[in-house]
């Protein structure tokens, strides 16, 4: 009867912002972003990604609670950058790995069926 | 310590190599990328990748064996082929051409039933076929078999006089939101095992210590030359990391006989489909979907103080 709806794990609802963040008080260039609606999915690949920026000092995830729906990543990066910056940073490359892995896949499949008809 | 500036590009350049591809299966090597990748590529061909399946039923007559509730649910696990699903379907919860009832043609398919057995000297099967589609594009997965012979999925068995007449209506969604959405039936990957045999130490073994040697592994990795009676690594991948074979070793008094190390970026991957979509339309959506949550996640230019927030941390 008063079950939440299903949908309510994966969409954002009305009013709430799908990414925020905080900067830590006392640690300079540290910050806390929140991300609604996440989970390990983006949560793990995000921190491994920010763990190959040399400038990114600490960077982690952690789902606070199975039934409280969103991430919280951590990140702490040396002078020369900052957690927005790395952030955006992780986000553009992992975005264009895949873009790059979606072609490989595409030139793989034609190289595949070729080999098999025997060219 | 010199770090270089911000901005730098830490991109990976994954490959793939493709073992098997079939309609419903695929065998792949992904290389030169990491375990999250892998493994958030799994999670999302399993919990994220659209599909149609049936979402709302409306009994009109039911006088089985089963309960409408019982029915209902079968029918919702029914795979429907859903290449639709990805791009040209909308969900119903955001159609604005409906109130999200199921009477649109933009988010829902509908679907009829009628099924009356008349025939005493025996029951009558309802299966997947006899649900008749509205759209050509969305209808029961065949699953005919080799010989093409095809039954479709059995829901119900009619005795005669019994009866079954419904309309049901199938709509997008993911497998997060209930698994009947789920286009996988199942996506593995393992990491793919680098085996080294210390030849020197394998060559003070006799014939019938390497015989045992290789005996010890639960399943077929080694094998024997009959010729030159070396030991020869037949199947890497059908190690399973199970350390018989090094405890083997150590117990013949032979520690380093063999060392086997994960790659830590080379995997090897098995997706199933249901049918629902392809193996091959299951990766490549799974990989359009991901693009897409990473899109969702991108800091917005008005996220107020960002540059000022910038300004501040950087200042240190
Ligand atoms: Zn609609």
């Amino acid at each position: 009867m008063n079950a939440p709806d299903r949908y309510e794990r994966f969409v954002v609802p009305e009013g709430t912002k799908k990414v925020s963040f905080e900067k830590d008080t006392k640690i300079m260039n540290a910050a806390s972003f929140t991300i609604e609606r996440e989970d390990h999915t983006i949560g793990n690949i995000l921190r491994m990604q920010l763990h190959r920026d040399p400038n990114v000092l600490f960077a982690g995830y952690k789902l606070p609670h199975p039934l409280q729906y969103k991430i919280i990543v951590r990140i702490h990066t040396a002078s020369q950058s900052s957690p927005t910056q790395a952030y955006t940073q992780a986000i553009n490359d992992l975005d264009k790995e895949l873009e790059n892995l979606k072609q490989a896949f595409e030139d793989e499949k034609t190289r595949f069926e070729r080999m098999k008809q025997g060219y | 310590m010199e770090r270089p500036a911000a901005g730098a590009s830490y991109q990976r350049f994954p490959r793939v190599r493709i073992r098997e591809l079939r309609d419903e299966y695929a065998k792949f090597e992904l290389r030169d990328t990491d375990a999250s990748m892998a493994n958030a590529l799994r999670r999302v061909m399993i919990a994220e990748v659209p599909t149609v399946a049936i979402d709302l039923v409306e009994i009109e007559s039911n006088s089985s064996v089963l309960t409408d509730e019982f029915i209902a649910h079968r029918l919702g696990l029914i795979p429907l082929t859903s290449s639709a699903a990805m791009s040209a379907m909308r969900f119903s919860r955001d159609c604005d051409a409906c109130d999200g009832d199921g009477s649109c043609e933009y988010c829902s398919i509908e679907f009829h039933l009628a099924a009356r057995a008349t025939d005493s000297g025996q029951t009558l099967e309802v299966t997947a076929m006899d649900l008749r589609s509205t759209d050509p594009k969305v209808c029961p997965v065949d699953q005919a078999d080799a010989a093409g012979d095809s039954r479709g999925i059995l829901i119900v068995k009619l005795r005669c006089g019994q009866e079954l007449r419904l309309r049901a209506i199938a709509r997008k969604g993911i497998g997060k939101d209930h698994a009947k959405w789920s286009p996988a039936a199942t996506v593995t990957f393992m990491y793919e095992p680098d085996i080294c045999i210390n030849e020197e130490l394998m060559e003070t073994l006799t014939l019938e210590e390497k015989q045992s040697w290789v005996e010890s592994s639960p399943t077929k990795v080694f094998d024997i030359d009959p010729v030159t009676q070396q030991v020869t690594v037949v199947d890497p991948e059908a190690y399973t990391y199970d350390d018989e074979v090094i405890k083997k070793a150590e117990a013949m008094g032979k520690p380093g006989l063999v060392e086997i190390n994960a790659k830590e970026d080379s995997f090897v991957f098995t997706v199933e489909t249901t049918g629902a979509i392809t193996a091959y339309e299951l990766i490549m959506n799974a990989i359009t979907v991901l693009r897409q949550k990473l899109d969702a996640i991108r800091l917005q230019d008005d996220d107020g103080d960002l540059g000022e927030l910038d300004a501040h941390l950087v200042g240190g």
